[in-house]
């Protein structure tokens, strides 16, 4: 008998201790002391009204929507990028057709650093992790027969090039025949941010803040259903921070772009109300429900308070949530589907308006097409089994909750604070104070699962040995298709006609060396075939900075 | 004498081409000096003849790659063809990041000598290096 075996093998003194086992840490993810018990001591009601107030009313800690999910499920918005564009086009239908309900299409990092596909650095990483987009027809390839009026498309561009993005779906859309009133989508653009995700030649600050801020403008002006930045704390808490110092370091970075919007003269409710953020969902449920709700508060009160904003529409919080994609291992992988759904739900008790749930495979490849439809069913399953789009804010007036929303709320209030001692956001970049700070947390976060003050099923704890395969299959991706875009951007080079390209990039030349709003020539010069990379070197030119962000090549335009 | 006691183990730690995630690349860099190396972090963009040329200078005793975007099967090749080229015969090689498992024995073939997955613990890598560099 084979069980019998097995029994001989168990070890029942390790058994015991399971039995009898308690857990050995009473602290949030964040590293904050958490009472055994709370009670109405520990979240006075009093202040109902005041501070947490029914959805749909300020300070919107329940929500910005007074029926939340009733009025509209969240966007089921999972991300793609490999690749050619045309294989990003194929995916992308691929999750529509699956249920998925709102397009997400992620920049690799030739395209986040403004390389052209047929750029030297790039040539080797075209498709790796996102998709190239170098001219005009990349772009007609990847929108091909999607109707750009009905369906609602993030567009993850966060570098500078993010300018270059909009330019050239803009000018996609227009020669299609879509007015550009009718699109609807949001474009990353946040290239501050971006800084800390390894790109800073493609995001020198005050080009950052120019460029990022002439496609919030032209949006505001152009484009009335546009989310024109989505400010990416998710990013930033990857890099090992805390659940308080994610929002603080947000906020510092979306005030960075809000003084420059009001620098050029906009009002704060022409354009408060198409700001979007990227939050993270890590593994402490309460914690991360709590973040969320502290942040919808605060934006709340600093767009009142501090930007005197008087639509409530400014005052929204709204966020798009990305699953922790640090909080996945490769080890025991199908784990990952156990974290990410845990993780989805916390977005949902949270409120949040448009998820994207990691594919269990996330920490060893880019999602096949097995695991990709796996992480839209999670959410799925969310969405249409579980009752949780009943109600909003579930988890209001929760003892605990409530505390600990306070909690995070005077946390995030000390990391601003300590922000503003440094001068402001801006001198906490240029000082790279920032850089100190995510640095030496990332340090601590390693630590906490060498010594096992944080435990991670299969890293720390009941450790197997490693498998063979990845269980649904690794994503390849396609090194034909890389090399056959990187010849047709060679052809296009050859063919074009170049009295209109120096044409175009003059205009962009002159029009950013007058201060004014980039967008408007770019699109010109992407119809005239420009490149992504000579439309972004041109206006690095003109702030200072070298053509070529990896100094290889020259300007052919000097 | 055990290995390693010798003298200090001279590290380098770098990422390769375009790849922006580098928190794993600087925290092994700071898990390594805490275990008393002495690490030469060369950073993001780098390419392999520049890899190559920092581990002949500085003289290094282990060459740490760290991988997160799906380079590893394009670079890890160029890289030891550069260190073989060179003469670095004696200088481990170590790569870190996020690989599909089948991968793992590809990149040993071509030529690293241990992978380690995202999630590794310190203990791991420290104690590999320690009692794997070449003399």
């Amino acid at each position: 008998m084979t069980g019998k075996n097995n029994a001989n093998e168990v070890n029942w003194d390790d058994y015991l201790k399971a039995y009898y086992e308690k857990p050995s840490s009473f602290k949030s993810w964040s590293g904050y002391d958490i009472k055994e018990i709370y009670t109405p001591e520990d979240s006075p009601d009093e202040k109902y009204e005041e501070k947490i107030a029914d959805a749909g009313k300020y300070p919107f800690t329940r929500g910005i929507h007074a029926n939340m999910f009733r009025g509209r499920l969240w966007t089921k918005r999972e991300v793609v990028g490999i690749g050619s564009p045309a294989d990003t086009h194929d995916r992308l239908q691929y999750l529509v057709e699956q249920g998925g309900s709102g397009l997400n299409t992620i920049a690799d990092v030739t395209y986040e650093m403004g390389l052209d596909a047929d750029h030297p650095w790039a040539v080797n990483e075209v498709g790796l992790t996102g998709v190239n987009i170098t001219n005009i027809k990349d772009m007609q390839t990847l929108t091909r027969d999607i109707p750009l009026d009905k369906v609602s498309w993030s567009l993850i561009t966060a570098s500078t090039a993010a300018s270059v993005t909009m330019a050239q779906y803009i000018a996609v859309a227009e020669d299609a025949g879509y007015e550009p009133a009718a699109l609807r989508g949001s474009v990353q653009n946040d290239p501050i941010h971006f800084r800390y995700c390894g790109f800073r030649p493609a995001s020198p600050l005050d080009l950052s803040i120019k460029l990022g801020s002439d496609v919030m403008e032209y949006c505001t002006r152009n484009l009335p259903k546009w989310y024109f930045t989505t400010v990416n704390m998710y990013d930033l808490r990857e890099q090992g921070i805390t659940a308080p110092q994610e929002v603080a370091f947000g906020f510092g970075i979306a005030m960075c772009y809000i003084d420059e919007l009001i620098r050029r003269g906009l009002n704060i409710d022409e354009f408060a109300p198409r700001f979007t953020f990227y939050v993270s969902c890590h593994m402490d449920i309460f914690e991360e429900v709590a973040k969320i709700r502290a942040a919808r508060r605060m934006w709340a009160k600093l767009m009142k308070e501090k930007y005197g904003a008087k639509d409530p529409r400014s005052m929204h919080f709204r966020f798009a949530v990305h699953t922790a994609g640090c909080s996945l291992i490769p080890q025991q992988p199908l784990n990952n589907i156990i974290r990410v759904a845990y993780e989805g739900l916390t977005a949902v008790l949270g409120g949040v308006q448009s998820l994207h749930c990691c594919s269990y495979d996330e920490p060893m490849c880019l999602p096949s097409e097995k695991a990709h439809l796996q992480a839209l069913r999670t959410q799925q399953v969310l969405a249409y089994e579980t009752g949780v789009t009943n109600v909003a804010d579930p988890l209001g007036g929760s003892y605990y909750v409530e505390s600990l929303t306070d909690k995070m709320e005077e946390e995030i209030l000390k990391v601003m604070k300590r922000v503003e001692d440094v001068g402001g956001m801006e001198e906490a970049i240029r000082t790279e104070w920032l850089d100190h700070e995510l640095e030496s947390e990332a340090v601590e976060r390693q630590k906490e699962l060498d010594d096992g003050s944080k435990l991670v099923v299969g890293l720390n704890i009941f450790k197997e040995e490693q498998e063979k395969e990845t269980p649904l299959g690794a994503q390849r991706v396609s090194s034909q298709s890389a090399k056959q875009q990187i010849e047709e951007v060679k052809e296009l080079k050859r063919t074009r006609d170049m009295s209109q390209v120096r044409d175009a990039i003059k205009r962009i030349r002159d029009e950013a060396g007058e201060g004014k709003n980039t967008i408007p020539p770019m699109m010109e010069a992407t119809r005239a075939f420009a490149t992504t990379g000579e439309m972004l070197g041109t206006v690095r030119q003109v702030f200072g900075y070298s053509y070529d962000p990896m100094n290889i090549i020259e300007s052919p335009f000097d | 004498m055990i290995k390693g006691k010798k003298k200090k183990i001279k590290a380098l730690v770098t990422k390769v081409g375009l790849d922006g995630h580098d928190r794993g690349a600087k925290v092994v860099a700071s898990m390594l000096k805490e275990a008393g190396m002495e690490v030469i972090y060369l950073g993001m963009f780098q390419m392999p003849e520049n890899i190559v040329k920092a581990a002949l200078d500085e003289d290094v005793d282990v060459i740490g790659l760290s991988y997160l975007s799906g380079e590893h099967l394009i670079f890890t090749p160029l890289i030891v063809e550069e260190m073989k080229k060179n003469g670095l015969d004696n200088v481990l090689l170590v790569a870190g990041g996020t690989f599909p498992a089948e991968d793992i024995p590809t990149m040993e073939e071509m030529g690293i000598d241990k992978v380690f997955r995202a999630g590794s613990l310190s203990e791991s890598f420290v104690e590999y290096i320690r009692d794997n560099v070449k003399e």
